[in-house]
């Protein structure tokens, strides 16, 4: 029961997610000038749907939140809020809070401090545009916000004068009661009798209930069957619930969001009246129709384009209305099924076993019989089950690029500059494992690029640039490779400091001959750091290792090219997907090894004396006038030689590596070179230093696929446990 | 006996090793393969003969005779290998040969004393069973002892196992010796 419970939990995170995504798209598109009905329908649906969940789960803390998130999102629905720049970016705060509370409810963080975001939301409630000095004020609740009202128009029709009221006076719906006259709600509630079995569970909906007040009076046992009749699982009872007067309609609606359709739920007010099926406005003061009404003349008096503005607003959006109502029209768009990523790996696995199946099939006919025409044809379909397996684990990159506004949202904050974010590419589609893997360094350069590259405002005005600094993120297939830049219009990297800095840190000497490129390369050195203070932001030396380590782990490569004074761009080199890998099948003592072929540059069959040993146990290769270290793969690992081969009669290949260069490697010789289809050793056992997975070869045997750069590593750092086997 | 699975009774499959009879929980076991030369994998634990493809999935398979500290097993006619789950991994243990299936009560299953198996102690209990086929020959050759194998304490698959704790270290040098070339197939490709 537990279990399924963490199942349906797990469900609703995944929709917080989905919920999240569709909330700061609509809002990106609300802060680009798109306030349509639909855009900010779509805003509301996210969090209303969140908060449902969240209540379901007693996730009391998001609840309230999106609760007053959603309140702000009700009334600029309804048009009596104006979607302004300052309101959109009260609620771009909300929405980062809403996703801290998701993460809080997680478990993957404290619970956020959303005092100051709920000071600001109140505060667009209140009708007031919130000064941005607002959104970052850590003002507890109880603090005073500030309204602005005219006090006398004769003197200057903008005097603003400003006026306190405490934040109890502007009656949140949880604040204290504003409305203490107000009768009694009492509920009626009996749930449908298979209530449970559709997971509509009351006890939540009660306890829901009670947390804004509510105490149980009655229960009504009547339709209790006699015991030899009663199913466990079936709702008998009927409960009747007094709640306080001042708990909003609305409320109390929410709470019956998610029970079963054939529920008997009966709100009145205690003095017997039922409520007029319309939706009543919620009671909290401001948001009566009189107290807006009398804000507006106040507002209207001091502005009348601002009250016109607003109005116009409010009329249009009114005018689109019946179109938001059918909130199923924008969910048609896109028809998706959720599936688990376990049951696309296990698809993609059985494929890969078809694939095997069929070449063995095809190896055990006779050369006629394989000329037919059903083979290739069973071959061509299997290899298109392949591909479209491949593409179901595909996933636009924008999933990793979307934490990137927020960031900066935050980054900008931090250090007082100014940053816009073009992106381009957000559709290029990524397998899903590389997505997940690219958000860290993603995270890293966008903070790198905010806290090295872009200037402050000042300065940049003072070389001649635009105050507000731009980072481009962009993503393009080409090939099989993915290309993801990171740009900024910065000051560049200064190559004096780094250089300076790495001759300090004693990472080059200090006679070193190196290119741009090459020093430019130093900031990925692990350690390294040219920021002269440790800040929240970077300059703990560890970003950039982080970057060229996951991305070198996903097969591919960090390039940076940096103008001074014009900016810096990351390039970051990924493979399509993770799954297959272009490979050479080589053979070590008679065992297949497959090498990627990434990696390769030339395959030498050495003259004899090419390869001399130059201290025992190390050798070396000429290539053409170079001498470049040489590994004896059978040693590295151990392997069993009955019969070792001389240099001359085995093949020398060329690997070029991150961690040690070209080195080359003798292996015995080359069968084949194949698109390899990977699997993880870790799945069943553990990662193994030196190898990178392993993969079926077409005759169902196992080959081990090699990890160049862990293999060819500095002695010192490796492989000792191979040498001991 | 009673093959149907009542409260209480749990389903043994019961296998040879060395002189000693094992069993297993019936619900760890996937399936039971014919051995085939796995591919030898480089620095791990001699007990760990090597890796071999289960349907697409990479399965390590594992010496237990090795694992528990023995002299290896000796490849014959009726070597087979039991894939078993540990712990949501897959596993293949080369045994001696597969006896039976038995049912047992769970409280038949006695605590075992503290047998020295190397480091941990991977017995689970003792099970006293009645040998098929033996019945009225007499009560003592009619029962025999059954070591119940304590899969999770094997740890074979979870931790990264060092060679340098791994007895034997030229186990892993055998095997791979025997036939590179892998023969495909194991009982459950029959069909």
């Amino acid at each position: 029961m537990s279990d399924e419970l963490d199942e349906i939990q797990a469900i609703f995170f995944e929709e917080c997610a989905e919920g999240l995504l569709a909330a700061e798209q609509g809002l990106a598109a609300m802060q680009g000038g798109d306030t349509s009905p639909k855009t900010i329908a779509s805003v509301f649906r996210a969090v209303h749907s969140i908060k449902g969940g969240a209540g379901a789960f007693g996730h009391a803390a998001l609840t309230a939140f999106a609760h007053r998130f959603e309140n702000v999102l009700d009334e600029i629905r309804a048009g009596r809020i104006a979607p302004t720049q300052s309101v959109i970016t009260v609620m771009l705060g909300a929405f980062d809070k809403v996703s801290d509370h998701v993460a809080a409810a997680q478990g993957t963080m404290g619970l956020p401090d959303d005092a100051a975001s709920l000071a600001a939301l109140e505060a667009v409630l209140a009708g007031q545009d919130a000064a941005p000095a607002m959104v970052e004020a850590p003002a507890p609740v109880q603090v005073p916000i500030v309204v602005e009202a005219p006090v006398s128009e004769e003197i200057d029709p903008f005097g603003f004068e400003p006026v306190t009221v405490a934040i109890e006076d502007l009656g949140g719906s949880d604040a204290a009661p504003a409305m203490p006259v107000d009768p009694e709600w009492t509920i009626l509630f009996a749930p449908s009798r298979d209530a449970m079995a559709n997971g509509a569970e009351p006890i939540l909906v009660i306890r829901e209930l009670e947390g804004m007040g509510a105490q149980v009076v009655g229960v009504d046992t009547s339709a209790l069957p006699p015991l030899r009749d009663l199913d466990p699982e079936n709702a008998y009872l009927r409960w009747t619930i007094s709640l306080p007067g001042d708990v909003g309609e609305d409320q109390i609606g929410d709470c019956f969001d998610f029970v079963a359709p054939d529920s008997i739920v009966e709100v009145t007010r205690t003095n017997g009246e039922p409520l007029p099926p319309a939706p009543v406005e919620p009671d909290a003061p401001l948001r009566e129709p009189g107290a807006i009404h009398d804000l507006l003349h106040r507002v209207e008096a001091a502005s009348p384009a601002i009250f016109a503005a607003a109005t116009t607003t409010a009329a249009t959006t009114a005018a689109d209305a019946p179109a938001k109502q059918d909130p199923r029209t924008a969910d048609t768009a896109s028809q998706t099924i959720r599936v688990d990523l376990h049951k696309l790996d296990m698809l993609l696995n059985l494929v890969g076993e078809l694939v095997i199946r069929g070449s063995i099939l095809s190896d055990r006919l006779s050369p006629a019989d394989q000329q037919r025409v059903e083979l290739p044809e069973q071959a061509r379909l299997t290899r298109e089950i392949q591909d479209t397996v491949m593409s179901l684990r595909a996933q636009p990159i924008r999933q990793a690029f979307n934490r990137v506004p927020r960031m900066l949202r935050d980054l900008t904050a931090e250090t007082g500059k100014q940053v816009v974010l073009e992106t381009q590419g957000e559709t290029t589609e990524v397998d899903k494992g590389v997505i997940e893997k690219i958000g860290d360094p993603l995270t890293h350069l966008i903070r790198n690029a905010v806290d090295h590259g872009i200037e402050s405002p000042d300065e940049r005005l003072r070389a001649g640039k635009p105050a507000q600094g731009t980072i481009r993120l962009s993503a393009a297939q080409k090939g099989a490779r993915i290309i993801v830049t990171v740009a900024d219009d910065g000051r560049g990297i200064d190559r004096a400091r780094v250089r300076a800095k790495a001759i300090e840190k004693g990472l080059i000497g200090a006679d070193a001959v190196l290119s741009d490129e090459e020093i430019d390369q130093l900031i990925c050195a692990p350690g390294f750091s040219t920021a002269t203070t440790v800040s929240n932001i970077s300059g703990r030396g560890v970003g950039m290792d982080v970057v060229r380590s996951n991305v070198e782990a996903l097969g591919g490569r960090v390039d940076i090219s940096s103008t001074p004074g014009r900016g810096t761009v990351f390039t970051l080199v990924l493979p399509l997907t993770l799954a297959i890998l272009d490979g050479m099948v080589v053979r070590l003592a008679g065992q297949r090894f497959v090498l990627p072929l990434a990696h390769v540059v030339e395959a030498i069959r050495p003259e004899p004396g090419q390869v001399r040993s130059t201290t025992p146990g190390s050798e070396v290769i000429e290539v053409r006038g170079t001498y470049l270290p040489v590994r004896r793969l059978i040693q590295t690992f151990g392997l069993p030689d009955p019969n070792p081969l001389p240099p001359e009669e085995s093949l020398v290949i060329i690997v070029e590596s991150e961690t040690a260069g070209k080195v080359g490697l003798i292996v015995d010789t080359i069968d084949d070179r194949r698109e390899v289809v990977i699997k993880s050793l870790e799945q069943n056992l553990h990662p193994i230093r030196g190898l990178g997975g392993a993969t079926i070869l077409g005759d169902g045997s196992i080959a081990l696929i090699l990890d160049v750069d862990a293999l060819v590593a500095p002695l010192s750092r490796t492989l000792t446990r191979g040498l001991a086997a | 006996m009673s093959m149907t699975e009542n409260a209480g009774e749990l389903k043994m499959v019961t296998f040879a090793l060395g002189q000693q009879t094992f069993g297993i929980d019936m619900r760890s076991l996937i399936e039971i393969r014919e051995w085939a030369p796995p591919t030898p994998l480089p620095s791990v634990a001699s007990y760990i003969l090597g890796v071999t493809n289960l349907r697409g999935t990479v399965v390590p398979i594992v010496g237990l005779a090795e694992r528990l500290g023995w002299t290896p097993s000796e490849i014959h006619s009726r070597s087979c290998v039991l894939v078993v789950s540990i712990a949501g991994k897959q596993a293949g243990f080369l045994v001696d040969e597969v006896n039976d299936i038995v049912a047992i009560k769970e409280d038949a299953i006695q605590p075992a004393p503290d047998v020295e198996i190397q480091d941990t102690n991977v017995i689970a209990g003792l099970v006293q069973i009645t040998t098929r086929g033996s019945e009225g020959d007499g009560d003592a050759a009619a029962s025999s002892m059954v070591l119940m194998l304590d899969l999770d304490a094997l740890t074979v698959t979870s931790t990264a196992a060092t060679a340098a704790s791994a007895i034997g270290a030229h186990g892993l040098h055998d095997a791979a010796a025997a036939t590179p070339a892998s023969v495909p197939g194991g009982l459950d490709l029959a069909a």
